[in-house]
């Protein structure tokens, strides 16, 4: 039985793409069996962070249409056994991924075997971001530290429990995770940046994580490797903590305390 | 079987007619709600004749009222009381007897019956005895609840960009950190309480406030009630504490 996660947050820019590459990844690495689809079609970069931009030859959006099969258009990763990519076309829009198509391919999925199915949402309310969120059995919701990130993702929130297919249906609702991205402790001592607490104190579910702000996450999207790879980085190991998370572990949170500058820093500033 | 007849209750608007003059009526109508297109939404409607004379004669214009009344958006399904031609008149249109409807607005009807020389121009805003519309979930950005024609409960939080509306009180239980429009349609007696009051804006029967006054600190994430207070023919918004 596979479970589908969308990875979704309402506001552009926050890391939806960089969590879902990273996440896929690390599910896959725990030895599930693991496929990431990138629903921002015409906006495709799910590829570029995972580094198979010159591999797509068929996309999701081919496979919707019926003319290509998922076999030709799943990309298999070259960094961990059992991780698909299904890319998104660059040269269509959101109008092309019909529900009809999308439940088609997500069932497919299911059939191939893969554990986890994990769908990396496109910004905004529209269309693309609705389908995206429409099949998911979890969602990761990613927000950063700041007023207008907390306000959409509460926006999100609301339409995963009312226009969703689990919702409409009356089921058991969505499990939502909060996941918190570019935190920066310093910055919130400051007054800077809204506090782990503010921002639960607004949305109140689960926190699933926090990711430091890190330039480790610039370049490893430069370098096309999901950061999670980043090995010995309070990037990938805040992502290896999620997944452990997401997967029933306890952890402790990490990386969400201020340092103190060390005396030379402080003589000499920053 | 393939079906089940089953009882049920149904809240529904009531128009009280306090003239049999349908003409004057109308204008009135299109007054008040002539440009307030989208402010009805299929509501089922009951015609109150009981505040007419029993010996009226049937009404002139009853089919072009109940035209008016659909293309406001109202759907007439019953009437109640009046004399015998125009009882017959309604059925004829095909309105349902609803002599047993809850009396929610009886109080109304008879004050206005003993003053029915003088109709005045509007229906006065009204607050059936229907049950208080209860939310058991939080609100969220853009999401938006309206408790038509009763009072609101809230056990969860409003979160900013989150709309609660109602034609009678709001009450939260939560904090309150979205928009609050109590009274929306014109109960000047309608109040807003929350147990954490933050709200971007409250409003009572149209006298609102907004978040860029921030609110008193005495208030400010308190339990409080929020109820609108005439001070020499100006209207505002009173804020307490509640102890």
């Amino acid at each position: 039985m596979s479970k589908i996660v969308v990875v979704t947050s309402g506001k552009g820019g926050v890391g939806k793409t960089t969590t879902s590459a990273s996440f896929a990844a690390g599910l896959a690495l725990k030895g599930f069996k693991t496929v990431v689809i990138d629903f921002d079609v015409g906006l495709r970069n799910l590829d570029l962070i995972m580094g198979c931009e010159r591999r797509v030859v068929y996309d999701f959006i081919n496979v919707i249409h019926q003319e290509a099969n998922l076999n030709q258009a799943l990309i298999k990763d070259k960094q961990c056994e059992g991780l698909y990519v299904l890319a998104a076309s660059q040269t269509r829009d959101k109008d092309a991924l019909s529900q009809e198509g999308v439940e088609r391919v997500l069932n497919d999925l299911a059939g191939m075997g893969f554990d986890y199915i994990v769908c990396d949402s496109p910004a905004g309310i529209e269309a693309g971001a609705l389908m995206a969120m429409h099949y998911a059995d979890e969602a990761l919701v990613v927000t950063n530290p700041e007023v207008s990130s907390v306000r959409d993702s509460d926006r999100i929130l609301g339409m995963l429990s009312s226009k969703t297919r689990r919702a409409i249906e009356g089921r058991e609702a969505i499990k939502e995770h909060l996941l918190i991205t570019r935190y920066n402790p310093n910055r919130v001592q400051e007054g800077q940046m809204l506090s782990l607490q503010d921002i639960q104190d607004i949305l109140r579910i689960p926190l699933i994580g926090v990711i430091p702000e890190s330039e480790t996450v610039l370049q490893a999207s430069n370098q096309g490797l999901p950061a999670v790879h980043m090995q010995g980085t309070e990037v990938s190991e805040a992502y290896k903590d999620v997944i452990e998370r997401f997967l029933g572990q306890e952890r402790p949170l990490r990386f969400v305390d201020a340092q103190k500058p060390s005396l030379l820093k402080r003589l000499f500033g920053r | 079987m393939s079906f089940e007849l089953k009882s049920t209750h149904w809240p529904l608007l009531a128009l009280a007619l306090r003239s049999a003059d349908t003409q004057r009526l109308m204008q009135d109508w299109q007054q008040r709600y002539g440009d307030a297109a989208g402010f009805f939404d299929q509501d089922a409607l009951l015609l109150d004749f009981s505040a007419l004379s029993d010996s009226e004669p049937a009404l002139a214009d009853l089919s072009a009222l109940l035209a008016l009344l659909r293309a406001a958006h109202l759907q007439p399904v019953a009437y109640r009381g009046g004399s015998a031609a125009v009882r017959q008149q309604a059925a004829a249109a095909g309105l349902a007897r609803a002599d047993d409807a809850l009396d929610a607005v009886q109080a109304l009807t008879a004050s206005a019956a003993s003053s029915a020389i003088e109709p005045t121009p509007t229906p006065a805003p009204e607050r059936p005895a229907v049950g208080a519309l209860l939310i058991d979930r939080p609100l969220r950005s853009g999401q938006q609840v309206y408790a038509r024609g009763r009072d609101l409960i809230v056990t969860a939080m409003v979160n900013p960009g989150a709309e609660v509306v109602a034609d009678g009180h709001i009450h939260i239980y939560a904090p309150l950190r979205g928009k609050a429009i109590a009274g929306a349609c014109g109960d000047e007696n309608a109040c807003i309480f929350a147990t954490c009051l933050e709200a971007e804006l409250l409003s009572i029967a149209g006298t609102y406030r907004t978040s860029e006054v921030p609110l008193p600190p005495e208030v400010r994430s308190k339990a409080a009630r929020v109820r609108l207070q005439r001070h020499n023919d100006a209207e505002r918004l009173l804020i307490e504490a509640i102890a």
